[in-house]
């Protein structure tokens, strides 16, 4: 029961990745390494950037702060799968409701914290469509983001708030 | 792989998790949220042996209704916390702490008993606890005892390596609360922090961020429970806490403790005025 290493399962944007791993394996690197899902974006490493948020079983998660054992059996949502999580099954010419925002309001430089964010905020949407402007900031605390000084990621998330 | 290497156990039951821990000879680690853990592990300041996953033992992540207490077991996050109506009435200042812990995501990751072991100077809860008479209860593989928060994360204090903090418990109280921080940024663990709950045994203040660890301040209570219905001036209250310190002030390299001494009564004065307002409405 005690290991080193454990062979572990969990859907990651609805395909089933198993393998055997060290149990100190983080879960960002796993989904990135073994699953291949390039969208988890892995920046401060400890928790502090939210950069690597996916959603594991509907809850925001940051991949950096858990190991790939403990999503044994876990259904792993990453940015491949926004569309899903906005609940929005036909985005408009490849893009969601909350990416098109994101494009229209220049919510986004680098692009590095996008996907995290975008995760996140769909995750925040779901449970609070109509936030107001500081629970959005509240919920952004979560985030870092070098390039756009907020204005533009909180814009962007006003104007898809119901 | 930024951990060092370990060893990982996942236990169906509370026995077979203590029963690792005394195993596990002092190096075993309770790994529930992992919002404080993790970090020291990536960071390598902390190199367990083996971790105990304790996060598919049934049972643990409820909010019970005790004759005199608000019992959480050491799976309930913050968030559920936080939410969760029966805190909000019956623990108040709990509920008024936990708004002002990291952020929303954070929190529905985090235990609010790991936030309490953890016992990061600065952080919220652990004052709380020790202000409010919160009470542990700690299981080992040979016994199950119920201590004071403050006998193992009070100044000098620490939770010991083969022992489980299994439950906590908060007395119930009707308090009206008022809740404040000065943090360098939000969401992130505060320079200093207070509660004032009006309403349990006259006034119960606590303060985070001043001394290494949480700090209960009758001291402070005294003085703004004699000043009620106003609120003592920011002089007054320093001269308070004064009696209250118990240690050396804390510092680091960003807030020295000349500074987190003149901080504290302010952020006191503002928790007592919101408070206040809460007594009022």
């Amino acid at each position: 029961m005690i290991s080193e290493h454990l062979d572990v399962r969990m859907t990651v944007d609805g395909r089933t990745i198993s393998a055997r791993v060290p149990v100190r394996y983080l879960l960002c690197d796993f989904l990135r390494e073994r699953a291949r899902a390039g969208g988890v974006h892995v920046a401060c490493g400890h928790g502090v950037c939210g950069a690597c948020t996916v959603a594991i079983d509907g809850i925001p998660v940051r991949a950096c702060l858990m190991l790939a054992v403990q999503a044994e059996g876990a259904a792993v949502m990453t940015v491949a799968s926004l569309a899903a999580l906005e609940g929005d099954p036909e985005p408009r010419a490849g893009l969601t409701r909350l990416q098109r925002a994101f494009r229209e309001h220049h919510a986004l430089q680098c692009g590095y914290c996008t996907p995290g964010l975008l995760v996140s905020t769909a995750l925040f949407l779901a449970q609070n469509p109509s936030p107001c402007r500081t629970q959005i900031i509240d919920h952004l605390n979560g985030h870092l983001c070098r390039c756009t000084g907020y204005a533009n990621i909180i814009a962007a998330i006003e104007s898809v708030r119901r | 792989m930024k951990p060092a290497p370990l060893r990982y156990a996942r236990p169906g039951c509370i026995e077979q998790a203590v029963g690792l821990l005394a195993a596990a000879a002092e190096r075993g680690r309770i790994l529930a949220g992992g919002q404080s853990l993790m970090p020291l592990l990536v960071r390598r300041a902390d190199r367990p042996g083996l971790l105990i996953d304790i996060n598919r033992i049934p049972g643990l992540d409820q909010i019970e209704v005790l004759p005199a207490h608000i019992r959480m077991g050491a799976l309930v996050r913050q968030e559920q916390a936080r939410r969760s109506p029966i805190v909000r009435s019956e623990a108040p200042g709990v509920a008024a702490a936990l708004a002002w812990v990291a952020n929303p995501a954070v929190r529905q990751r985090g235990t609010v008993i790991g936030n309490l072991t953890a016992n990061t100077p600065g952080a919220e809860l652990p004052a709380v606890a020790i202000a409010l008479d919160a009470q542990f209860v700690v299981r080992t593989a040979e016994r199950e005892q119920v201590l004071p928060a403050a006998a193992l994360i009070g100044p000098e204090k620490v939770v010991p390596a083969n022992a489980m903090v299994t439950h906590v418990l908060w007395p119930r109280c009707a308090a009206r609360v008022g809740f404040h921080e000065v943090a360098r940024r939000d969401g992130h663990a505060p320079v200093v922090s207070s509660l004032v709950a009006l309403g349990v045994n006259g006034c119960r203040v606590s303060l985070s961020g001043v001394c290494r660890t949480g700090l209960s301040c009758p001291t402070v209570a005294r003085l703004i429970a004699m000043r009620l219905p106003g609120v003592p001036e920011v002089g007054d209250l320093a001269s308070a806490l004064r009696d209250d310190l118990v240690g050396p002030v804390y510092s680091d390299a960003h807030s020295s403790a000349q500074y987190r001494l003149e901080v504290a009564p302010v952020v006191s004065q503002r928790a007592a005025r919101m408070a206040l307002e809460e007594l009022a409405a």
